[in-house]
């Protein structure tokens, strides 16, 4: 039960969560019909020799933990059995000396990835080699202290099921939140001491593995993570897990829920009666504020450009045309500079942003920001502070990026995100008001000072 | 010309052949045609106009300079508008008009001299010496009149007994010149007229020529402005840029980055680059084909920018394929050079419209037609022409070698006549 679980409650429609299950199988059949075009003779033994390891080391782990638990079948299945199924997968390495002996089976393992990733990754242009990828890794092949929640979650991260980095986020919380309530700390352990490097590290290595983690993951860890360390050795183990678990639903609550609230509130007040608004593709907070300033009684008009190899735009678009706003709809780039100049404001919606203000965006928002700055319209990107980064900076769009596992090949290729320099934004709306709720980019890290892990306290 | 036109070839091809055969007005209605249905495109726009307007002084009944204007000015401007979207139309007749402006200019300047000797070596030399240039049957494109056969009565009386014709008009002229110095142009016409369409033919055959040759011209500067090491960004590849970059790639190691902005779910336009991919790996230069609709995230990479005008208009600005605005965008946001290849026959002696930059496409490759909610909900605007500012533009590279934008208004000076120059093929009438 551990597959709708997770999902249901990420926001995530039911079906999508059906969707993974049907999903899940197809994943191998997909891999090697498209591999075997860029395979030559020797790649193609050498995968079938990995793959012939992986059988015998799955059929040899499986041997090893039949007396403790079934994990594979489970796994492959889905998962059934809510408690029980976490009891089972921790049970083993909640005895120590268990979860060690299995170390050396998961190395047997470890090959057949490795190898398959390097054909996945011999396409990419050298000059882009430095940039992370997503992978499918299949269920089998993950790390075996992996909790079933968390496998469904890595599983929709991979195929992209899961995509925009706040529900990335609270879809890794819930899972999370799945593997604290099935934690028992093991005999002479203590929590603070035990649950982050021998529960809570292995998950985190597998999510990001199925696809580079995003800021707000990052951010949400560390703050997980100070969180355990907080406890004093002697906390009891209830009080522990009780306050874990208090935190992911405050965190939910606080930076994902309400914080979309107050943008989506912020940023509507700011459509005006008669605007043209422009945006890219489909971004949740960009959606909300729509409905909303429709809601507040306002009458405006939506511009869209879509991304072609994404068309997220065209759902939006027809959600937006449902409650009555006119749109209008232009596929690709094309006519950004018409589509421009009737607009009279720009709204875009970010992945995250940096500490020196630069925004992280679906690939093609940076095009579309410095075309509205030529043109003088003002620009606004929406963003949750949970998506800020203070570390890190970044003034290219090559430094921090993804590549799209989808077109990847000699054919094509593209990176999925792109960096908009801060000079190109007029303005950045959070959930924390200052002044209007809108705070200049430049001022982000003043921001962040300011609320410096509310969370903890 | 003939091995690169593989797209629209066949209808092109059966056009120029049934030229010789078929009256002027059906080969104008043919054109006419395959410009309202999009088949001809581009550079074999150009070409076909060219081609058109040579059947015209050819086959066309007409007694003075005057009545040849009117009638290549009547039926450029059909040309025109059957196809608004290709000004490059425009440009050629206006070339054409501008050729024959030039031609009774000089019949009436030897006129006006009355100095027979001087006259007499001049027009002798001019009609000679076209006439000695299209005689040797070398000439690269696919003229139809050169197998001599006697297929078409017309295109035979234009083309062979041409030669006989100069030389008898040319002493006509002479002798006019002599008795009647300073006879109006339309009455000395009827006896220079043969020499006068003679001279109009070899000139629209030169600028064919120009049309055909102008790809390789511009692809001699290639290994001037690519250099080893470079990233270059080559938007839309058009014939252009294609043998631009292979030349390049002959003499350089550089890297290409393709980019398109075909409809992701339709590789359709994959087959033309993949040739291109072909032949450039096959010369150690790398590609890499970018599926992106945004270009501000390779920009940092990127070293320059190529790619093919349409147009470039009087101001400098551009006519491009789709998106190429979006590159130049970049390129400028990132401080690199944006170079434009285009002959210099896609100048445009006219201003920018803003009705073709922002041509429409079919949107059914992006918003499938089946789902009547998304009908009913979207406004969907898909456009395939696209206008660049003259300041996104650094260079551009033409068939007289790479112009900056001060230097178009003398090439246009010296390409089209300023009473034509006025005149709009669109608007007026």
């Amino acid at each position: 039960m551990a597959t709708e679980g997770t999902a249901a409650p990420a926001g995530a429609p039911p079906a999508q969560a059906s969707d993974q299950a049907a999903t899940v199988p197809p994943n191998a059949p997909t891999t090697s019909t498209t591999e075997p075009t860029q395979l030559t003779g020797a790649q193609l033994k050498a995968k079938a020799k990995a793959e012939k390891a992986a059988r015998r080391a799955k059929v040899k782990e499986v041997k090893e933990a039949v007396a403790a638990a079934q994990p594979a079948p489970a796994d492959a299945k889905g998962g059934k059995g809510k408690g029980k199924d976490g009891s089972q997968t921790l049970g083993p390495q909640g005895q120590g000396k268990a979860g060690l002996a299995h170390r050396p089976s998961m190395n047997g393992r470890r090959p057949s990835i490795l190898i398959v990733e390097k054909d996945i990754r011999s396409s990419i242009p050298e000059c882009f080699s430095h940039l992370p990828m997503a992978k499918r890794i299949h269920p089998s092949h993950a790390h075996k202290d992996v909790h079933p929640a968390v496998l469904t979650v890595g599983q929709q991260m991979a195929t992209f099921a899961i995509k925009d980095s706040i529900a990335r986020l609270e879809a890794t919380l819930l899972a999370f939140r799945k593997v604290i309530e099935s934690y028992e700390t093991p005999k002479g352990n203590s929590l603070s001491r035990h649950f982050v490097p021998h529960v809570l590290n292995p998950q985190i290595e597998y999510l990001t593995e199925c696809r580079p983690m995003c800021f707000s993951m990052g951010n949400a860890i560390r703050l997980l993570k100070t969180k355990v360390n907080s406890f004093d050795i002697d906390t009891p183990e209830d009080e522990a897990t009780e306050g874990l678990l208090e935190m992911i639903d405050l965190f939910i609550n606080e930076r994902i829920t309400l914080a979309e609230f107050v943008i989506a509130r912020n940023a509507a007040k700011q459509i005006q009666e008669g605007d043209v608004v422009l945006t890219y593709g489909s971004h949740r907070l960009v959606e909300k504020t729509l409905l909303r300033a429709k809601n507040n009684g306002q009458s405006f008009s939506v511009s869209i450009i879509d991304d072609p190899y994404d068309r997220g735009g065209q759902v939006m678009a027809t959600a937006l045309r449902e409650v009555g706003i006119r749109v209008f709809y232009s596929p690709n780039l094309g006519g950004l500079k018409t589509n421009v100049e009737r607009a009279t404001n720009v709204l875009l919606g970010a992945e995250a942003i940096f500490a020196n203000g630069s925004l992280h965006a679906a690939a093609g928002t940076a095009d579309i920001a410095v075309a509205a700055t030529a043109a003088s319209k003002k620009v606004v990107a929406l963003c949750e502070t949970i998506n800020f980064d203070r570390e890190r900076v970044s003034v290219d769009a090559l430094t921090y990026n993804e590549i799209d596992p989808e077109q990847n090949s000699a054919e094509s290729f593209r990176l999925l995100y792109d960096t908009t320099r801060d000079h190109y934004i007029t303005g950045v709306i959070t959930e924390f008001e200052t002044g209007t709720g809108n705070s200049p980019a430049q001022a982000i890290l003043a921001l962040l000072r300011k609320q410096e892990d509310p969370a903890l306290n | 010309m003939a091995p690169s036109q593989t797209i629209y070839a066949p209808s092109m091809d059966k056009l120029v052949k049934s030229l010789k055969g078929q009256t002027l007005e059906t080969s104008i209605e043919a054109f006419i045609h395959l410009l309202k249905r999009r088949q001809v495109k581009g550079d074999e726009c150009a070409d076909a106009t060219a081609h058109i307007l040579r059947q015209v002084v050819a086959k066309s009944k007409w007694n003075d300079v005057d009545q040849l204007l009117s009638k290549v000015q009547a039926v450029g401007t059909r040309l025109a508008r059957a196809a608004p979207h290709e000004p490059v139309i425009g440009n050629i007749v206006r070339r054409v008009m501008g050729l024959i402006r030039d031609e009774a200019s000089e019949d009436r300047n030897a006129d006006d001299l009355g100095s027979e000797a001087a006259s007499d070596i001049q027009s002798l030399a001019t009609a000679i010496a076209p006439h000695t240039q299209a005689a040797p049957p070398q000439r690269p494109g696919p003229i139809p009149f050169r197998p001599p056969p006697l297929t078409s009565v017309a295109s035979f009386h234009v083309a062979k007994p041409k030669s006989m014709f100069n030389l008898l008009s040319v002493a006509e002229t002479a002798e006019s010149s002599i008795t009647a110095a300073s006879t109006p142009l339309s009455q000395a016409a009827p006896t220079s007229v043969h020499a006068l369409r003679s001279e109009v033919l070899d000139g629209i055959e030169e600028i064919m020529d120009e049309i055909s040759q102008a790809d390789d011209q511009i692809a001699g500067f290639a290994d001037v402005q690519i250099c080893p090491g470079d990233y270059v960004l080559a938007y839309l590849p058009s014939r252009t840029v294609e043998r631009f970059l292979v030349k390049a790639a002959a003499k350089r190691k550089f890297t290409v980055f393709l980019v398109s902005l075909e409809d992701p779910y339709t590789t359709t336009g994959e087959a033309s680059h993949a040739a291109l991919r072909k032949k450039l790996s096959s010369s150690g230069v790398k590609t890499i084909s970018i599926a992106s609709n945004g270009l501000m995230a390779y920009m940092t990479r990127i070293s320059k920018v190529i790619f093919g005008a349409k147009i470039v208009y009087q101001n400098g600005g551009l006519l491009v394929d789709s998106g190429a605005s979006v590159a130049a965008q970049a390129a400028k946001a990132h401080s690199k050079p944006v170079i434009a290849l285009g002959g210099v026959y896609k100048f445009c002696p006219e201003d920018p419209s803003d009705e073709i930059a922002g041509e429409a496409g079919d949107s059914s490759t992006y918003v499938s037609y089946a789902d009547g909610l998304k009908v009913d909900a979207l406004e969907v605007e898909n456009t395939v022409a696209d206008y660049v500012p003259p300041e996104l533009v650094d260079l551009y590279l033409t068939n007289l070698g790479p112009q900056t934008r001060h230097h178009l208004a003398a090439i246009m000076a010296d390409h089209y006549k300023a009473e034509d120059v006025g005149y709009s093929f669109l608007s007026n009438e």
